[in-house]
């Protein structure tokens, strides 16, 4: 039933529809489930759902959810796009669709099986030879590779989208690694959180249930059953388009999210390095393709696998999903002949046919692709050639009989499919509600008995309107997708997790993991000090520029030069022009906060370590995540900058709130493990680094009491403990009594005998990697430098040579200690973390070497 | 053998070395030996039914050793049959055209692979070889044969990954370059052709000349001959192979039978020396191993 209210939406909507619809039936009668939400988004109106998609593309942006595009330079994050209005299916649709992919999911497992096998299909004609022999995605080294689960195929996404006779179509199907569910998911817990209205009076099916047979078909594979089996997330790494979705998954699957160079073969198994040992894995979740997962047995050059792998698969004792040679599936030429092959394996026509498409490998597809080109898109029928799909309605005349030549030179090289037409679905713009193209990708997982498909999926629309380009890559908009009844699921307690699964993991803490907390650690602490001693240094100087400082400079100088020690920015200060003159201390001070190029600058240092941060991404809360969304705000702000340094010094104070509040929510946040102490390590590393070459710098020389007054000062302010020191002396600022507090108070969080405590601590709890009781190298360094430092006496310290000035006890006890600190520092790095030596091949760089064969 | 100048922790490996069993080929025994001492081998049939071995070293080492030794008996090769076989050129590539099972079977050797594929240059080469009306293994013989004679050996002119055009151009290179460019050639013309990699005599018997290729591993191809099957040539010397000839794989191109290829992790590595020697023994003592 229509009211007046919502018949201006709704009825605007449908007098935009230019082709057929999601919205409206056969008849051209609004469905009654979009009906309903129409009615819903008529009483948010469009002005509020306005706002609510900012919420929506906040939420996304501040929870990381990116889709990085290739070939872009400097390795650009897309935002990743959510449309607030869902895309709906009724239950009694989707039954039906979940049946006809079940039974594709089924017949592909079959010809993998059989292609990889006894190839009947072949032999019985069912499939032409060359797209087995032809197709780039058949590896004869995976020929023995067999599971032991019912099916080879255990994870499977189809493109799919509704045709004008009102029947789903499939476009295209991924059965390698396939991606989007992690996205799927996440659209789906931020719409259920920002628009929640809108599923009222429907009762939408839950995705988590596709993750839970995910892991039972985990679980059945596994080959070890005594214990839970211990499963890895395998990712090309932070540069792949979608480690967004490998990290999300690898965290809600609660598996560590590795990279190649983090496994190896060792005693016929697949281990992790971590930082407590090697770790035993069971279970490869992959997102590396085919021929990059086994240098020995694929591609030489690959970096991204694991040598070994493969022989390690035959013997039964890792699994991987999906099992290697997959990719064979994907070819675009195999689409014409999944019928057939459905026909000749289970004796039934597919009930979601195939997108019509033909290889021009046969005589009359090539004449009627030849005849029929304007009306058709041309592919490869092997992917991955970098061969984007031509439209033929496109292409010129000339274009046309160019490719037609090319067509005739290699025919079995060719694939045309039609050129769907997609329905249109709802989708707002931000001002209204337009009809957009949109195609929906399923996920499909074997649970070790059949085939479980997600009640949902990832939803992907046209950017503008009457445009059908909707891929991942080139822009698009994504959507939730809503399978929805009147009734509540019926089915929603089915799914039990197995008990086995709720046993104790272990968790391990992978070396590289560890290596990227520690320098999280180094960078946030590296970016912090920086900054605040440039922000420091700036009120310093424009008090003594602006408003009547000291009659000399000479405590201005030193703190300039102080900083240039701390920063290693050579020569920067130490060059006499750079240090006097007003002009180019801004200018210096400036560059040392905005040139992303400039080793040791503000921006270089929270880049990298924004960069450490994301490559453990999945081990920060979605709050923490939040505010290294707000750091990275900062630092786009910052890197903007040209030399504004009343502007740069308000983003300083905000970057430096931002890193105190990561802390802050690190620390009340994060699991206490050997990770967390990897974290603390780095932080404390880096700030009694930071603090001993502060004090070397402005205190291991005897200046006149003014100055050293000024310059004390400005490191006690710049370790936070100058309001402590006030308050314990309420007197200028004394060398012995600066000391005193700044090395030797203990109850001082920045006090270096404060911080090396605490480094000692974390280093004894850290896993120790032999069986002797005696000290690592980290632990005896430290050791002597927390005794070094407690063993000195203030006053000697404190004592400075009459004629020269220097205070020599201070500087050598410093300088020691240093040298300590970057010991433990190097020994943390040898007895932690990966250490991955390039992967060679025997045949070496091949260009340098003679043939094997003469 | 390998040196690779720095210790070397794990090193996997897989290696195609094993003799083939064939009716003009009998391998008795088969070792190999691999210093430091694997920890972990496993051999099994490829694809194409060649026996590949799978090993490991987990121990440090700065050089790699593997020496595979074998003892084959080799019968003589009987080429009568091939000569009586008439079959021309174009009826075989008909035969290939319009035989689905012989089509489907062979297709694998007729199309392009890693290391050979082909294009108008090469085809205009071997076009000339090839008469429509002239016997198969006449056609095959006469390529060869051009091959050897306007080619010039070169053990140091080409690498692994010098493409078969740069060969054409420059007429130089050794058998596995050689090899390539023939098999090119003939699937150019329509033909299934294989790659062929063993060993040769080493020393030659009196009066014979010493074959190219002996001092290492060599290679050949072989080409489908509708009604007789394989017909092995060796364009690097010239002649049919027979009892001078060890077979010990075949594939689509060297890719799929690289004798030894293997991954370790280290920064430098350099490649010693491969070096085979093929010994007559006349009488072969049955039933014991003289391995």
């Amino acid at each position: 039933m229509l009211t007046k209210k919502h018949t201006n939406l709704l009825s605007q909507y449908q007098s935009g529809i230019s082709s057929y619809d999601e919205v409206l039936d056969g008849q051209g009668k609004v469905k009654p489930h979009w009906n309903s939400l129409f009615e819903i988004l008529e009483k948010i109106g469009v002005n509020e759902l306005a706002t609510r998609g900012e919420e929506i593309a906040r939420k996304l942006r501040e929870n990381g959810v990116t889709y990085n595009v290739y070939d872009s330079s400097g390795g650009l994050n897309r935002q990743w796009l959510l449309d607030p209005i869902p895309f709906l299916i009724t239950q009694t649709e989707w039954n039906d669709i979940e049946k006809g992919l079940i039974q594709r999911a089924t017949v592909l497992d079959l010809m993998l099986k059989d292609l990889y096998g006894p190839r009947n299909l072949i032999k019985d004609r069912i499939i032409p030879p060359e797209l087995v022999y032809g197709n780039t995605g058949f590896f004869r080294q995976c020929c023995d590779i067999k599971f032991k689960s019912k099916h080879q195929l255990l994870v499977y996404a189809a493109d799919i989208a509704r045709g004008p006779d009102g029947r789903m179509w499939v476009l295209d199907n991924r059965t390698q690694a396939p991606s989007g569910s992690g996205y799927a998911l996440e659209n789906r817990s931020v719409l259920s959180r920002i628009l929640p209205e809108l599923a009222q009076e429907m009762y939408v099916n839950r995705l988590s249930p596709y993750f839970f047979n995910l892991q039972k078909s985990i679980f059945k594979l596994s080959s070890n059953q005594k214990d839970e089996p211990y499963v890895v997330y395998l990712t090309p790494g932070p540069h792949n388009e979608t480690y967004f979705e490998h990290s999300y998954l690898a965290s809600y699957l609660g598996c560590a999210l590795v990279q190649g160079d983090d496994l190896l073969v060792r005693d016929g198994f697949v281990w992790l390095k971590s930082i407590e040992g090697l770790q035993r894995v069971d279970i490869i979740i992959r997102r590396v393709d085919d021929e990059f997962i086994d240098p020995l047995e694929f591609r030489v050059d690959s970096k991204l696998g694991i040598p070994g792998l493969l022989q390690v698969i035959r013997n039964g004792n890792v699994s991987v999903i999906n099992p290697p040679g997959t990719s064979l599936l994907e070819n675009n030429a195999l689409m014409a002949f999944i019928n057939n092959a459905s026909k000749y394996l289970i004796g039934q026509d597919l009930i979601l046919p195939s997108v019509a498409t033909w290889w021009c490998g046969q005589a009359k597809e090539l004449d009627f692709v030849l005849n029929n080109l304007e009306k058709l898109i041309i592919k490869k029928a092997n992917r991955k050639q970098k061969y984007r799909s031509v439209f033929g309605r496109l292409l010129s005349i000339n274009e046309r009989e160019e490719l037609k030549l090319k067509i005739r030179q290699s025919p079995h090289e060719f694939v045309a499919q039609e050129e769907v037409s997609l329905s249109t679905v709802p989708s707002f713009t931000g001002v209204g509600i337009e009809p957009r193209f949109a195609a929906l990708r399923s996920f499909l997982v074997s649970d070790g008995e059949g085939y479980y498909v997600m009640k949902g999926g990832l939803t992907r629309s046209s950017a503008e309107k009457d445009k059908f380009v909707i891929s991942g890559q080139y822009g698009g908009v994504s959507k939730d997708t809503w399978i929805v009844s009147d009734k509540p699921e019926d089915n929603q307690d089915k799914v039990v997790v197995n008990n086995d699964l709720l046993q104790k993991r272990n968790t391990v803490l992978p070396s590289r993991s560890a290596e990227n907390l520690y320098w999280t650690g180094r960078y946030a602490e590296r970016s912090l000090i920086v900054s605040r001693v440039i922000n420091n240094l700036i009120n310093s100087l424009n008090v003594q520029h602006n408003f009547g400082g000291l009659p000399k400079e000479d405590h201005i100088e030193i703190l300039l030069k102080s900083l240039t020690h701390l920063t290693l920015t050579y020569p920067g200060f130490l060059e006499e022009k750079n240090c006097i003159d007003k002009k180019t201390r801004y200018k210096e001070l400036s560059s040392l906060i905005n040139q992303i190029t400039r080793s040791g600058s503000v921006v270089f240092n929270v880049n990298c370590f924004l960069r450490a941060v994301i490559s453990v991404r999945e081990r920060w809360t979605i709050g923490t995540w939040r505010i290294i969304d707000l750091i990275e705000n900062v630092q786009t702000k910052l890197k903007a900058q040209k030399g504004n340094i009343a502007d740069e010094q308000k983003l300083l104070e905000k970057l430096n709130t931002r890193l105190f509040t990561f802390y802050g929510i690190v620390n009340e946040t994060m699991t206490r493990d050997n990770g967390m102490l990897l974290f603390e390590a780095g932080k404390l590393v880096e700030r009694s680094l930071a603090l001993v070459s502060q004090i070397r710098s402005c205190a291991c020389f005897k200046y006149d009491e003014g100055v050293e007054h000024e310059i004390l000062e400005s490191v006690l302010y710049n370790n936070h403990s100058l309001i402590s020191y006030r308050s314990k002396y309420k007197s200028q600022v004394k060398i012995e009594s600066f000391l005193d507090m700044i090395i030797f108070e203990s109850k001082l969080p920045h006090s270096l005998v404060n911080l090396l405590d605490r480094l000692s601590e974390c280093l004894d709890s850290l896993p120790q990697n032999s069986l002797s009781n005696r000290l690592n190298d980290a632990q005896k360094a430290i050791l002597e430098a927390v005794a070094l430092t407690k063993l000195s006496d203030v006053a000697e310290l404190s004592a400075h040579d009459p004629k020269s000035g220097e205070r020599e006890a201070l500087e050598n006890l410093l300088a020691k200690v240093c040298d300590n600190i970057i010991e433990v520092s190097a020994s943390i790095s040898i007895m932690y973390f990966s250490h991955a030596k390039s992967m060679n091949s025997l045949s070496g760089n091949s260009d340098e070497n003679p043939l094997n064969e003469i | 053998m390998y040196n690779y100048g720095e210790y070397v922790s794990i090193c996997h490996s897989l290696a195609c070395l094993k003799p083939k069993n064939l009716s003009y080929q009998n391998c008795i025994e088969f070792k190999l030996v691999i210093d430091p001492v694997q920890s972990d081998m496993v051999s099994r049939e490829d694809f194409f039914g060649n026996t590949l071995t799978y090993f490991s070293i987990q121990s440090p080492h700065k050089t790699l050793k593997v020496v595979s030794e074998s003892l084959v008996e080799v019968f003589r090769r009987d080429f009568q049959h091939s000569l009586n076989n008439r079959i021309t050129y174009e009826k075989t590539t008909h035969l290939f055209q319009n035989n689905f099972e012989l089509r489907s079977e062979l297709l694998q050797y007729m199309l392009p692979s890693d290391f050979v594929a082909w294009d108008d240059d090469i085809k205009a080469f071997a076009s000339s070889s090839f008469d429509p009306k002239q016997p198969m293994y006449a056609c095959v013989e006469a390529l060869c044969r051009r091959i050897f004679t306007e080619f010039k050996f070169d053990p140091n002119h080409t690498t692994v990954n010098t493409p078969i055009r740069t060969i054409l151009k420059e007429k130089r290179g050794v058998c596995q370059d050689f090899s390539h460019l023939a098999i090119a050639c003939f699937r150019s013309m329509g033909l299934a052709a294989r790659y062929v990699s063993g060993y040769l005599e080493t020393m030659p018997p009196p009066g014979k000349p010493k074959l190219q290729g002996s001092d290492a591993s060599h290679a050949w191809v072989s080409v489908f001959i509708p009604d007789f099957g394989w017909y092995d040539f060796d364009p690097t010397n010239n002649i049919s192979p027979s009892e001078r000839h060890i077979t010990v794989a075949w594939g689509r191109d060297y890719a799929d039978i690289t004798p030894l290829k293997g991954i370790v992790f280290s920064s430098n590595i350099q490649k010693l020396k491969v070096e085979v020697d093929v010994i007559p023994i006349n009488n072969l003592p049955r039933g014991k191993s003289i391995l």
